[in-house]
C-alpha cells in the first residue's frame, strides 16, 4: 500500500527572483511528476511543513516543475529565505485541474492578478501548446504595481504565439516610468471584445480580486456556468480527508481548487 | 442465533486476549458511567459491564490514533507502508450502535475514494469488534432521532446481547463466523425465551429513547431546517455559550478532521504527525496571510452543524451523527444539538 502522506524528495535547483516578493522556485523531484494544469502540489520544507502550491510550469515537463510562491507566511518565509540546493518534499498532485477539455472551440479568458498569474501560466502554456484547438485565448493580467508583475519578460511571447492569442496587462495606480494601462484587473473587462456566449473565464488572485471579478464577469453578460475561480482555502491533506478546506460541500482539494462558480455561488462568504 | 453463557463468554474473551489487546466496558462506581478499560488479566473485574449504554469516549480512536506519526523524512526512495504487522491487533467487546455505524461513516472518509490512508485502513482491518446491544439510554441519548437502533444492525463482526445467565449473539462478518467456528463448543443454539427477552430489552430502549426525544425534529428534516437558517441570527444565539474548547469534536465518533504536523527527529531527520483536530478553534481554516473563512465563533459552530447534517449529505450521503449524545454530555457551555435544531426549526426567518 501507497502512503500518500510521504514526500518525494526534491532538489531546489534554482531560483528566479520574480518581484520583491515572489520567486519562482524550479525543483528537480527524485522522479518524474505527471500533473494536469491547476492541479496543486503540497510542498514540505524539511521540520517547517507543508503548503499547497499549483505549478507554474508546463505540464508536458515532468522532471523539473516550476512553483511561483508570494512570501506571505511561515512556509513561504522559509522557501524565500532558501537557497538552490536545498531540499525540500513534494507529494501530490492533488484536485482536479483546469477543465481543458470544456475549453475546445471556446474563446478562452484568463484573468490573473498578482501571484495568481502563476498557477494560470501553467494552464497557458498548455493552451499554447495548441492554440488552434481554441477559438480564441485571450490573457487579462493585474498587478498593484509595475515591479509586482511577474513573468513579465514572458508576455510578449504569449501574446504573439498566434493570432488568436492576446495578451493585456494593467497596474493599479499610476507609476513613474510606467506607460501601460492604468486600473484595476475588471477594468480590462470594459468593452470585452469577446463573444461571450461562446467563452469560458478563468481566473486566479487574491479573493477580493476573484470577488469583483466575478461581479463583473456576470455584469458583461457572462453566466455562472462560464466562470471558473481558483479558490482559496486550507488545503492540507490533499485527499479529501482532513476536512479543512470545504466549500459548501465541497473539498477544495478534491473537487477544485479550481471551481465552477455555478457550484458555490450559494455558499455564504465564499469569497471569504 | 447462538447463545453463550457468561461462563463461556469469558473463556471465549480470555482466549482471544492472547491474540490481541482486548477492551471491555467497566463501570465507574462513582458515576455509573462506562469506560472502556484494557484487560490485562482473568478473571474479569467485577466492574466490567456488557449492557448499560455506550462509552464515555467513543471508538474511533482505535482506527484514527489521536495522535499518528504517518511519515518520516527523507528516508528509503520507497513510498510503500509499513509492515503492516508492526500495527497493534485491538479487540473491543461491548461496543454500542451509536459507535459501530460512526466507524463505518469514517470508513467513506478514510478508505474511499481515490486516495486511502493506509494507517486507517490496517487498524481498522485489524480491529475485531464484538458489539453489544444498549439495555439502557442515557439522558442525551438521541440514536432513535437519526433512524437508527439502540443495538448493532451491521458493522461488528461478532454482537451480543445480554439476557439471563449468558448473551444472544449475532454474527455479522466472515472474521466473526471463523471465531465463531474456532470456538463453537462455547456457543449453544438459542431457546425461543431468549431471543424474546432479547427483543423485549431492544423495545424498552427504543420506546424510552423515543419518548425521551419526541420534543425534537427527526433526522430527516435536519437538512432541510438548515438550509432554510444559513444566514440567520440564531444561530448566534446557539454559539454565544461556546468557549471553543473542542470537546464536541473530540468526543464525537463521527469527527474525523485532522491536522498535519512536521516534526525535527533529529540532526536531518523529519517525521510527519496526524493528529486530531477542531473545526471549532480559530486556527483550523486560517491561512497563510491570515485569511480565515470563518472568523467568527458564530461562523465555526455554525459550520459543525452544516458539515455533519447538510454537507457531508450531499457528498457522502449519510448525517455524521449517530445520536450517541456524547457532544451533549461534554460541553461545558450546556449546548445540546437537539435543542439547537429545535431553535433553527422553530425561530429561523423563511
Amino acid at each position: 500500500m501507497k502512503n500518500p502522506y510521504y514526500p518525494i524528495d526534491a532538489v531546489i535547483e534554482e531560483i528566479i527572483e520574480e518581484t520583491p516578493t515572489i520567486k519562482t522556485f524550479v525543483l528537480k523531484p527524485a522522479r518524474p511528476i505527471e500533473f494536469r494544469a491547476g492541479q496543486f502540489m503540497q510542498l514540505t520544507l524539511p521540520g517547517i511543513g507543508e503548503a499547497p502550491f499549483t505549478p507554474s510550469s508546463s505540464p508536458k515537463v515532468t522532471e523539473k516543475m516550476e512553483i511561483t510562491i508570494l512570501r506571505t507566511g511561515k512556509v513561504t518565509d522559509a522557501l524565500h529565505e532558501s537557497e538552490a540546493g536545498a531540499k525540500v518534499g513534494l507529494r501530490g498532485p492533488f484536485g482536479k485541474g483546469y477543465p481543458l477539455d470544456k475549453l475546445k472551440g471556446k474563446e478562452v479568458l484568463l484573468v490573473g492578478g498578482g501571484v495568481g498569474l502563476a498557477p494560470l501560466r501553467s494552464l497557458i502554456h498548455a493552451l499554447l501548446d495548441k492554440p488552434s484547438d481554441y477559438k480564441r485565448i485571450s490573457i487579462k493580467n493585474g498587478a498593484r504595481l509595475p515591479e509586482e508583475l511577474c513573468f513579465n519578460d514572458q508576455y510578449d511571447e504569449w501574446g504573439n504565439a498566434a493570432p488568436n492569442v492576446d495578451f493585456t496587462c494593467t497596474i493599479d495606480t499610476p507609476a513613474s516610468g510606467w506607460e501601460g494601462k492604468v486600473g484595476l484587473v475588471t477594468t480590462l473587462l470594459d468593452n470585452l471584445d469577446i463573444d461571450i456566449e461562446n467563452s469560458i473565464a478563468l481566473s486566479c488572485g487574491p479573493e477580493i480580486m476573484l470577488k469583483f471579478v466575478t461581479l463583473k464577469l456576470l455584469e458583461v453578460g457572462y453566466k455562472p456556468p462560464q466562470i471558473y475561480l481558483s479558490m482559496n482555502r486550507k488545503m492540507s491533506c490533499g485527499m479529501g480527508k482532513c476536512g479543512r478546506c470545504n466549500v459548501g460541500h465541497y473539498y477544495l482539494c478534491v473537487d477544485g481548487p479550481d471551481m465552477c462558480y455555478d457550484k458555490i455561488k450559494h455558499v455564504p462568504n465564499v469569497f471569504g | 442465533m447462538h447463545f453463550i453463557d457468561s461462563t463461556n463468554f469469558e473463556r471465549l474473551l480470555k482466549k482471544l486476549s492472547s491474540e490481541g489487546e482486548l477492551f471491555v466496558p467497566v463501570r465507574n462506581e462513582e458515576n455509573g458511567k462506562l469506560s472502556l478499560s484494557r484487560v490485562d488479566a482473568f478473571p474479569l473485574d467485577e466492574n466490567v459491564c456488557f449492557d448499560g449504554y455506550r462509552t464515555v469516549e467513543p471508538l474511533k480512536g482505535f482506527a484514527q490514533f489521536l495522535r499518528s506519526p504517518v511519515a518520516e523524512y527523507p528516508s528509503a526512495d520507497s513510498d510503500e507502508m509499513a509492515d503492516p504487522d508492526g500495527f497493534p491487533d485491538y479487540i473491543v467487546v461491548g461496543a454500542r450502535a451509536c459507535d459501530v455505524n460512526s466507524l463505518e461513516l469514517i470508513d467513506r472518509i478514510q478508505v474511499e475514494g481515490e486516495f486511502i490512508d493506509p494507517f486507517y485502513k490496517i487498524r481498522r482491518d485489524k480491529l475485531l469488534l464484538i458489539a453489544a446491544d444498549c439495555s439502557e439510554c442515557g439522558d442525551s441519548c438521541f440514536c432513535t432521532l437519526l433512524g437508527n437502533k439502540p443495538w448493532p444492525e451491521k458493522g461488528f463482526d461478532l454482537s451480543i446481547a445480554k439476557v439471563s445467565g449468558g448473551f444472544v449473539v449475532d454474527i455479522g462478518s466472515d472474521r466473526g463466523t471463523a471465531v465463531f467456528e474456532e470456538n463453537k463448543d462455547l456457543f449453544t443454539e438459542t431457546r425461543e425465551g431468549q431471543i424474546k427477552a432479547r427483543d423485549e430489552i431492544r423495545e424498552r430502549v427504543a420506546s424510552e429513547l423515543e419518548q425521551k426525544n419526541k420534543d425534537f425534529p427527526a433526522a430527516d428534516k435536519l437538512p432541510e431546517i438548515l438550509r432554510g437558517a444559513l444566514n440567520d441570527e440564531v444561530w448566534d444565539e446557539i454559539a454565544a455559550h461556546c468557549v471553543e474548547c473542542g470537546a464536541c469534536t473530540n468526543i464525537c465518533p463521527t469527527c474525523y478532521c485532522f491536522l498535519l504536523f512536521d516534526q525535527k527527529l533529529d540532526g536531518e531527520h523529519f517525521q510527519r504527525v496526524q493528529s486530531w483536530d477542531s473545526c471549532q478553534v480559530t486556527g483550523y481554516a486560517r491561512m497563510a496571510g491570515m485569511l480565515n473563512p470563518r472568523p467568527r465563533l458564530t461562523d465555526r459552530v455554525k459550520h459543525r452543524y452544516y458539515h455533519k447534517y447538510d454537507y457531508l449529505v450531499s457528498s457522502h450521503e449519510a448525517i455524521y451523527c449517530t445520536g450517541c449524545g456524547r457532544c451533549i454530555d461534554t460541553c461545558s457551555a450546556g449546548i445540546d444539538m437537539r435543542e439547537s435544531f429545535k431553535k433553527v426549526k422553530e425561530k429561523a426567518k423563511r
